[in-house]
């Protein structure tokens, strides 16, 4: 069973929104209070870079349940430039040069699942899950 | 480390260059990145001023080779002035004394 | 033993005996308890979260405007957090180039291996240690059979990993010329060659190359922009430059390299180097030829091999054990 809610990313104000949606579905889903800071970290970090790199896109949160486990997914989708080399946005270091895709290899460790597909041209979309412990 | 570069355009053709302070691994690549795009002229004069460099090791000999090639490539010239004992030194151990514009005129201007 | 759920209860005991004491022993307890939380990897958003619920516990009355203030510094430290678990990524990312810069190492050290030879009435010391973890200089000695000792010391341009590799051409060149071994000039000049046709233009390779005749006790030699070696006359007790003139390798595909000659009497050295040993900066500034001299004479009767160790290891303290460029020293010294 699955719940989406989405804000779509504009400009600055929008990202404070996604992250207020984060934050109310995570404290309705039982996230302790330091869970919660680390998800709308994430969350603002994932709408920053369509804000800042792809102009507009949609940041969703998703509740998931599954068989015994509760979490919460993020989906940011864009129809950005989209990134080349995935594996270089993944790799430590290179958000302090400024690029395409800050901040994601941090993201994906403050979250406990992270899927990411991009095609230059096309846009991205960025799928990440916390599990309720 | 400090090193500072000033660039000075006389003529179209001719540009005077002085550097003071170390040349070494760390300050080699701003050096070269200072350099290196003026090498590109065609028949350039290019005089560079080392009086007020206190130290330089072999990753500067190196840029200065490079851009000696790069501009007698091009029909220039390179000519290094203002060595200390030291600095000259190096370019005579090494060979390029020999091939190269070294402390022509200003030989008496050091100390 | 699970820190994490013990910590709780440490942190809250932590904070109620200092609240009591104020004593610098119970900031050591803080202090300790840093240390375990940091080996666990404790981020900073849960240390601000257990400052919370340690105070919600202690002092549940405090207005509830404090509480509200914990969310911000949360938030804030979240952020830390972010750069913390970073900065750990990248501590074992660096761990796995440093191994992967081990192994290349010792790569470099096969490939590049030479055995001092033994040689009836010469006595040969060598030493070279990198800077960092890869050699740019190199050293390599043939024993042509009874007929001679070959020589040869260089040194690349800069240092680490670029000067490792560019040496590994010049150990190839070098074995794919067997026919001129016996020339110095000759062997300049053929790898001379291979420098100036394999090598990017700013960079550059100075070699010294000796030929060391047993018969006749001469040492043949030229080279290529290297630091200049010493010889060592034992009857006088001078030490005086081995002088050659010739042009670094790898600038000038014309470049020819002239032969030298040394002859050699009983107690005689020849001492090479790289330009690290003359270069290596104190805090009294440059180690002076003169200086070096001083340190061989110190040590000039006991065996070759010792009497370079010797040298390395005064070097070494004199910089407080931080080279600043690769360091090789070799002595040839004739017994008889």
């Amino acid at each position: 069973m699955e719940i989406q809610s989405c804000v779509t990313i504009l400009n600055e104000w929008d990202i404070v929104a996604a992250r207020q949606l984060g934050r109310n579905v995570a404290k309705e889903l039982g996230f302790g209070t330091v869970d919660q800071a680390r998800i709308t970290t994430a969350i603002s970090e994932l709408a920053r870079n369509i804000y800042l790199y792809a102009g507009q896109g949609q940041l969703c949160i998703e509740r998931l349940h599954e068989q015994s486990k509760t979490g919460l997914r993020i989906i940011a989708l864009d129809k950005g430039p989209g990134i080349a080399d995935i594996r270089k946005v993944m790799e430590d270091g290179f958000s302090t040069s400024g690029g395409l895709g800050a901040g994601l290899p941090g993201v994906r460790r403050l979250m406990d699942d992270f899927k990411i597909d991009s095609n230059p041209g096309e846009g991205t979309d960025i799928r990440a899950i916390k599990w309720l412990r | 480390m400090n090193l500072s570069i000033n660039v000075e355009n006389e003529s179209e053709q001719k540009i005077i260059v002085a550097i003071a302070g170390e040349i070494d691994a760390f300050t080699a690549p701003k050096l070269r990145e200072t350099l290196d795009p003026l090498s590109i002229k065609e028949d350039l004069l290019l005089i560079i001023d080392l009086s007020d460099v206190s130290y330089m090791d072999s990753t500067g000999i190196g840029v200065f080779v490079g851009l000696f090639k790069g501009i007698k490539a091009k029909g220039g010239h390179l000519k290094l002035v203002g060595l200390s004992d030291r600095l000259t030194r190096l370019f005579d151990i090494t060979g390029l004394a020999d091939i190269m514009d070294i402390n022509s005129e200003a030989e008496s201007g050091v100390e | 033993m699970d820190f994490r759920k013990t910590m709780e209860e440490k942190y809250l005991s932590i904070v109620k005996h200092y609240i009591q004491t104020q004593s610098e022993q119970g900031l050591y307890a803080g202090q300790q308890f840093s240390r375990r939380a940091l080996e666990q990897k404790i981020s900073p958003e849960e240390v601000i979260s257990l400052q919370k619920s340690t105070m919600q516990e202690l002092m549940p009355e405090l207005p509830e405007e404090v509480w509200h203030s914990y969310d911000i510094l949360l938030e804030i430290m979240t952020g830390y957090g972010f750069a913390f678990r970073e900065h750990q990524s990248l501590l074992s990312k660096q761990q796995e180039l440093k191994n992967e810069i081990e192994i290349a190492a010792n790569v470099q050290e096969t490939l590049l291996g030479t055995s001092i030879p033994s040689v009836e009435g010469l006595d040969i010391g060598a030493i070279s240690v990198p800077a960092k973890q890869m050699n740019g200089d190199y050293f390599h000695f043939v024993q042509d059979g009874n007929h001679s000792v070959n020589v040869a010391i260089a040194d690349v341009i800069g240092k680490g990993i670029p000067a490792a590799l560019c040496m590994s051409m010049i150990k190839y060149a070098m074995d794919s010329l067997p026919e001129y071994r016996k020339d110095p000039s000759a062997v300049l000049g053929s790898l001379n060659r291979v420098v100036e046709q394999n090598i990017d233009d700013s960079m550059f390779i100075t070699m010294f190359y000796g030929m060391y005749e047993l018969r006749s006790n001469i040492l043949h030699f030229a080279s290529a922009g290297h630091e200049p070696g010493f010889f060592y006359c034992s009857k006088t007790g001078e030490f005086k430059d081995l002088k050659a003139r010739g042009l670094l390798l790898g600038v000038d595909k014309g470049a020819s390299y002239k032969r030298y000659e040394q002859f050699v009497e009983v107690g005689d050295m020849i001492i090479l180097m790289s330009d690290g040993v003359t270069e290596c900066r104190t805090d009294k500034g440059f180690i002076e030829r003169e200086t070096l001299i001083s340190y061989i004479n110190n040590h000039i009767f006991l065996p070759a091999q010792e009497i370079v160790n010797n040298i390395y290891r005064e070097l070494e303290r004199l910089q407080h054990f931080q080279l600043r460029d690769d360091f090789t020293l070799i002595i040839m010294k004739r017994t008889n």
